[in-house]
């Protein structure tokens, strides 16, 4: 028995999703987020819509949120103290030197989240070789304990320079912390992340002290409600890279869970790869404000190892997905130079569009989409009903001042947007050497199955896979994702068989580093352990992974062979490779364990709306010119045969627009697909 | 580009509008708009990717264009300001180098790095890719100038040269790559004149790997809507930044606004160079001159003509561009003036490998002419340098040659917005600098210190940013060539703001004997000496008087000033 429950907490709506492994059956809701408190929102949610036996019978809840990122954004985060090595105070408020906005001469970076008074050298020096040049001064570190103590500090973030080569000053200054009866946090560098690079490191290690006392009290909330339900089961959050983590985890390790949001999307549209086969595909989530992509080939997302967020690096894996401020709510305007511009500006949630009728006065991709007929009769699941005359009057103003009618005016509006999504995907597929052409769109979201077909269109895709549930299909997404640990050590040193034993040293170290981690304890089926080794050719800054061949965690290949790999890997991405000598920069381990019990969304049956399916006048972007189209329910569509466009396919959380020359079908995996013809 | 020239003066101004008889539509506009910007991220990217210095994928000493064909820039990725606008020279001069239009063939990349037509040193290379419609119709040029490691030169970097010979190797518009098949000769011939081969055989694969990828991209876009709608959008895109850059110049009151700054040396006899330029505002347009500009100078800061004009142009783009991605449109209401053979118009063979520190200096001066229409317009000075080193060295143990070369911050000027802070000077927007751990491991130095020096910001209503002191301890025996330059004029405060720190550098022996140094080819740095950069702050904004008092207090226990700096700037408190 593995019933999973899966909660999306966005900014606008919490998607509830429970997947009943008895059955096979699937449950989904959608209500309003609360801003001051999502984990009340959260626990509502679940109470009002999974039955109190069905509770106590799941095995997994699974959750994705953004209540770390929120305390980020607002400042709402602890008072944190950081320690630094004696010279280095301002690492943090130095950063790299670089600008956000490249052609502004006003721009200014925001203030570092811990302010200069709080920010305190200890003298202590440990080199690059690991040799302590200096020892850790303990009266350094009990004097700014009190400094800091004094200054209301909760939690402490300690980051020395070179700790990742050895962290015993690190972990002297935690002793000497908490004997001096400090009680709050202690974050320490190396144990945030074992790799290299001062102001990343720093950086990640503060965010971490900031974020983990709401994030804690959160998740803590959330479990002893569910408990008190009678929930008996593992309470897990998906990670920035992919995977997910126990409660226990992230409450040690809060920073891993930063972008849990949109990863939740692209583990599911992976997860659809692998169990359907699909090849490389690119996902495409478009919601109320922005639009994310990320690419998956041979069924994983693109992985990195630093992120980034509100200009603030994060040494941590994370999935590579890309986002603009293009979604339903975006805001269409004529600038100054009289072209059409389209958002980055959202209506939101509210007013959101002016369809909506909540005040909304300015046209949005909605409006434009809903005006075209897109969106059918407009009755949402959501109980609103869109207002076709507020979207006429929204549009209204920018057609005059362009010189268009209302359809042209709508198209533009489409078109731009869609533009937009497509360059993204163009960007990021080209940077990695691929073609779009070759790979499959996974449009989901509330806008995204509405848009789908003119943006495949626009990059030449002839395949779109609309996925079951596709408006909830994040929260669906959190269902499937693995327990995943990792940790990784920069060391460099030569490519050969000695270094590869080294490796596996550090890789024993690492893998018990994640034992003793907080998911240790969970039940999953099939460990796996996963090695990987970043390589560069000397004198070279970057590196690329590569996965040598091992066993049980441990390196077997032969230094050649893990040469012979990284020149493949070079050529393929570079075109061709070097007469350098190749060097280990870093050593990376993870645990990744299946939840147990099978989680197969395929059969999904779609759930049926009490949407009106009489046809209605719909404009066709290849004809240029209006039409009827049918309405269909997708819950009519299961197993059923090829049809030819247009059509506009309506289900409770999303609207899918299937323009006249593209066919459709709904397959035994319960994915409409939809197909354009070769012009 | 237009040029009117006579015996002594040359104004530049981008080329006028077409009228194509046809208003192109305005959602086709944006859309080739912002694909064509996509296409040139699209080639800085491929770059980052695949490139083998840190100076292109870390310091992003690069620039990707594409330009149509009457050599307008169409659209060019973010990386270095000061190269905006600027490669229409090279791809002027490249084609004509190597034989005019009508010898272009598709997949031909042509080499090019003379000087006087890129506007920068020998080592920014550029190649240039003439872009073919599969029917053979040419639609324009895919472009990337970019920094090499090494060309040959009579040092890795060079401060004191007394001709432009004496900076590299020149390819003066070959190709080195003819219908798409790389000519081995040239490309033997250019590894062959650099001290760092392996590096520049895998930036070369990179740049032109790039190229292809802005070629193949601007195809694509004018596939898509056919070359007559393609060319009536590009010259409503055109209008459309000039529109932008003409509503901020309309509300700027009609004047001669003159600017002063001044430049350490030469870099070889010491002395100071002053120079002034006049910011001419009339109507809409706007007209920088440098004809008062020094002489000619006998050392490397010599800045080509291009880019004096890429330098004019990014400065007033920061202002009245309106954080657009530039193109060749928002350069039109722009005027540049220069003389003949002076140091912001050189005639060869003057040196001119420090060509970005008059470039950077003339941002500045136009900034200082600008406030004088009103000092809400701009921020206070900042440090205004690079504080750029490059070191080198060989290894004791394996007998290796090190070395590498970094850009680092300096304070910004407060302004009408508020206080300024602390990161790379705008000429060079998206540089950063490497972290000191990864320095650590690959360098035999130690980073002594890297923070904020107090009483270094400028005073004001809205401080300046922080100046810091940032000192390396050497390991081992190396060599250093540092580039410092504004150390003798202290960053000007705006509307009654104070000055700053200047930028200086110290050099303490293991004797503990204590040397300055701003410029210097190949500094020898011996082993247990200590080489420190005292980056300068930015000036401060309005009458220190006026800055709160709890701003102030704030300041105080943040440590960015001392007492006594509040007691001389802010009064008692």
């Amino acid at each position: 028995m593995s019933s999973r429950i899966g909660v999306d907490i966005g900014g606008t709506f919490t998607d509830l999703i429970f997947f009943n492994e008895d059955d096979g059956s699937v449950l989904v809701d959608k209500v309003p987020t609360t801003p001051a408190a999502p984990e009340i929102g959260c626990v509502d949610a679940i109470n009002s819509a999974v039955a109190p036996d069905l509770l106590r019978s799941s095995s997994y809840f699974l959750h994705g949120t953004t209540v770390g990122l929120n305390a980020l954004l607002e400042r709402k985060g602890s008072v944190v103290g950081f320690l630094t090595t004696s010279g280095f105070r301002d690492v943090l408020e130095i950063r790299k030197g670089s600008r956000e906005e490249w052609y502004n001469v006003f721009w200014v970076p925001d203030a570092p989240l811990v302010p200069r008074r709080r920010r305190i050298e200890v003298r202590e020096r440990m080199l690059s070789s690991g040799e302590a040049l200096e020892p850790l001064i303990a009266e350094d570190v009990i004097d700014a304990v009190k400094a800091l103590r004094e200054q209301g500090v909760t939690a402490i973030a300690v980051s020395f320079l070179n700790a990742y080569m050895n962290p015993a000053h690190e972990i002297e200054a935690e002793k000497l912390i908490r004997e001096a009866g400090f009680d709050g946090a202690v974050s320490l560098s190396h144990r945030v992340s074992g790799e290299y690079r001062d102001y990343e490191r720093s950086s990640t290690t503060v965010i971490d002290a900031y974020v983990r006392g709401r994030l804690s009290n959160y998740m803590e909330h959330i479990e002893s409600r569910l408990r008190a339900g009678g929930f008996d089961g593992t309470c897990l959050i998906t990670r920035s890279g992919s995977g997910s983590m126990t409660f226990t985890e992230a409450a040690e390790r809060p920073f891993e869970t930063i972008m849990s949001g949109p990863v939740a999307g692209v583990e599911g549209a992976a997860e659809l790869a692998r169990t359907l086969g699909l090849g490389d595909i690119i996902s495409a989530d478009v919601g109320g404000t922005s639009f994310d992509t990320a690419l998956i080939r041979d069924g994983r997302p693109q992985l990195l190892y630093e992120g980034s967020v509100l200009g603030m690096p994060l040494q941590t894996p994370w999935v590579d997905v890309r986002s603009i401020g293009a979604g339903g709510g975006s805001i269409a305007y004529v600038d100054v130079g009289g072209l059409l511009q389209v958002g980055p500006q959202s209506a939101g949630a509210e007013p959101g569009p002016a369809c909506y009728g909540r005040g909304g006065a300015h046209a949005t991709v909605t409006d434009a989409a809903f005006y075209l007929g897109m969106l059918a009769s407009g009755n949402l699941a959501s109980g609103i009903r869109l207002d076709r005359g507020k979207s006429e009057a929204a549009l209204k103003p920018l057609a005059d001042r362009l010189g268009y009618d209302l359809t042209q005016t709508a198209e533009g509006i489409i078109t731009i947007a869609v533009a937009a999504m497509a360059n993204a995907i163009r960007e990021i597929t080209v940077e990695q050497g691929f073609d779009p052409r070759e790979m499959k769109l996974l449009p989901f979201g509330g806008a995204g199955p509405m848009l789908a077909t003119e943006l495949a269109r626009e990059l030449d895709m002839r395949e779109i896979i609309i996925p079951p549930c596709a408006g909830n299909f994040s929260a669906l997404g959190l269902l499937t994702s693995d327990l995943l640990q990792s940790a990784a050590l920069t060391r460099p040193m030569p490519l050969n068989d000695e270094s590869l034993s080294q490796a596996n040293d550090i890789l024993e170290g690492l893998f018990k580093d994640l034992k003793s981690r907080g998911s240790a304890g969970v039940n999953g089926t099939d460990t796996q352990l996963e090695v990987a080794l970043d390589l560069r050719y000397t004198g070279q800054e970057h590196s690329i992974n590569v996965q040598p061949d091992a066993d049980d965690g441990m390196i077997t290949a032969a230094a050649d062979d893990v040469q012979n790999r990284f020149e493949a890997t070079y050529r393929e991405a570079y075109g061709g490779i070097l007469d350098t000598l190749i060097e280990i920069v870093s050593v990376r381990a993870s645990v990744r364990r299946p939840l147990s019990g099978s989680m197969d969304f395929t059969g999904t049956e779609s759930i049926a709306t009490s949407g009106s399916t009489d046809s209605v006048r719909a404009y066709s972007f290849i004809h240029r010119e209006y039409s009827e189209f049918p309405v269909m329910e997708r819950s009519q569509l299961s197993g059923d045969k090829q049809r030819k466009g247009p059509a506009i396919i309506i289900e409770p959380t999303t609207t899918t627009y299937v323009d006249a020359d593209c066919r459709y079908t709904v397959d035994a995996g319960g994915c409409l697909r939809i197909n354009l013809e070769e012009t | 580009m237009d040029t009117l020239a006579d015996s002594e003066i040359r104004i530049y101004r981008a080329l006028p509008g077409t009228d194509t008889g046809t208003d192109a539509d305005p959602v086709q506009t944006e859309i080739v708009r912002h694909s064509l910007n996509s296409a040139a991220n699209q080639m800085k990217r491929t770059l980052i990717r695949t490139s083998f210095s840190p100076v292109i994928y870390e310091v992003l000493d690069f620039a990707a264009a594409l330009y149509d064909t009457k050599v307008r820039l169409l659209a060019q990725a973010p990386s270095i300001p000061l190269f905006m606008g600027t490669l229409n020279f090279c791809v002027e001069a490249a084609v004509e180098g190597s034989g005019g239009v009508d010898n272009l063939e598709p997949g031909d990349v042509i080499l090019y790095n003379w000087p006087f037509g890129t506007g920068s040193h020998a080592q920014d290379t550029a190649m240039i890719q003439p872009v073919f419609t599969d029917d053979g119709t040419l639609v324009g040029y895919s472009a990337i100038k970019a920094h090499w490691l090494d060309i040959g030169a009579i040092a890795p970097y060079c401060t004191d040269t007394k001709d432009v010979f004496q900076e590299g190797t020149f390819f003066p518009g070959v190709k080195l790559y003819r219908g798409g098949k790389l000519v081995d000769d040239i490309h033997r011939f250019v590894l062959a004149n650099s001290r760092m081969p392996a590096f520049v055989a895998g930036d070369i694969l990179a740049q032109a790997t790039a190229v292809s990828i802005g070629a193949r991209n601007l195809v694509r876009i004018v596939d898509r809507y056919g070359l007559e709608v393609f060319r009536n959008t590009v010259e409503r895109i055109f209008d459309h930044g000039e529109a932008t850059v003409r509503s901020y110049f309309e509300k700027i009151p009609d004047g001669r606004y003159v600017g002063h700054g001044m430049m350490d040396n030469n870099g070889v006899d010491d002395k100071p160079i002053p120079f002034n330029v006049i910011v001419e505002v009339r109507g809409s347009s706007v007209r920088v001159d440098f004809t008062n500009s020094p002489e000619v100078q006998p050392g490397p800061v010599n800045c080509p003509v291009a880019s004096t004009v890429s330098a004019s142009r990014v400065a007033i783009t920061m202002l009245a561009g309106g954080n657009q991605a530039p193109c060749d449109g928002h350069f039109r209401p722009v005027e540049i003036v220069t003389r003949r053979n002076s140091m912001f118009d050189p005639n060869p063979p003057a040196p001119c490998f420090l060509y970005g520190w008059p470039a950077m200096q003339s941002m500045e001066v136009i900034y200082h002419a600008m406030s004088k229409v009103n000092p809400e317009t701009v921020p206070a000075c900042s440090g205004g340098d690079l504080c750029a080193l490059v070191w080198w060295g060989t290894r004791q143990d394996t007998g290796e040659m090190w070395g590498d070369g970094s850009p680092f911050p300096v304070g910004h000027g407060g302004s009408i917005s508020g206080d300024g802070s602390t990161m790379m000077h705008a000429a060079e927007a998206a540089t950063r600098f490497a972290s000191m751990e990864v320095m650590e491991s690959k360098f035999p130095w130690v980073v002594e210190q890297c923070q904020f020096v107090q009483d270094s910001c400028g005073a004001g209503k809205y401080r300046g940013g922080m100046g810091y002191d940032l000192g390396f301890e050497l390991l081992e025996d190396a060599y250093c060539t540092p580039t410092l330059e504004r150390t003798r004029t202290r960053p000007w405060g705006l509307a009654g703001g104070g000055e700053a720190r200047a930028n200086s550098g110290t050099l303490r022996y293991p004797d503990g004997r204590v040397e300055a140094f701003t410029k210097a080819t190949g500094l020898p740095v011996p082993k247990g000496a200590v080489l420190t950069i005292h980056a300068g702050g930015g000036g401060g904004y309005g009458p220190p008087e006026q800055r709160a008092s709890e701003e102030v207090e704030a300041d105080l226990k943040e440590g960015y000033i001392t007492e006594a700096f509040a007691r001389e700037h802010y009064g008692n408190l």
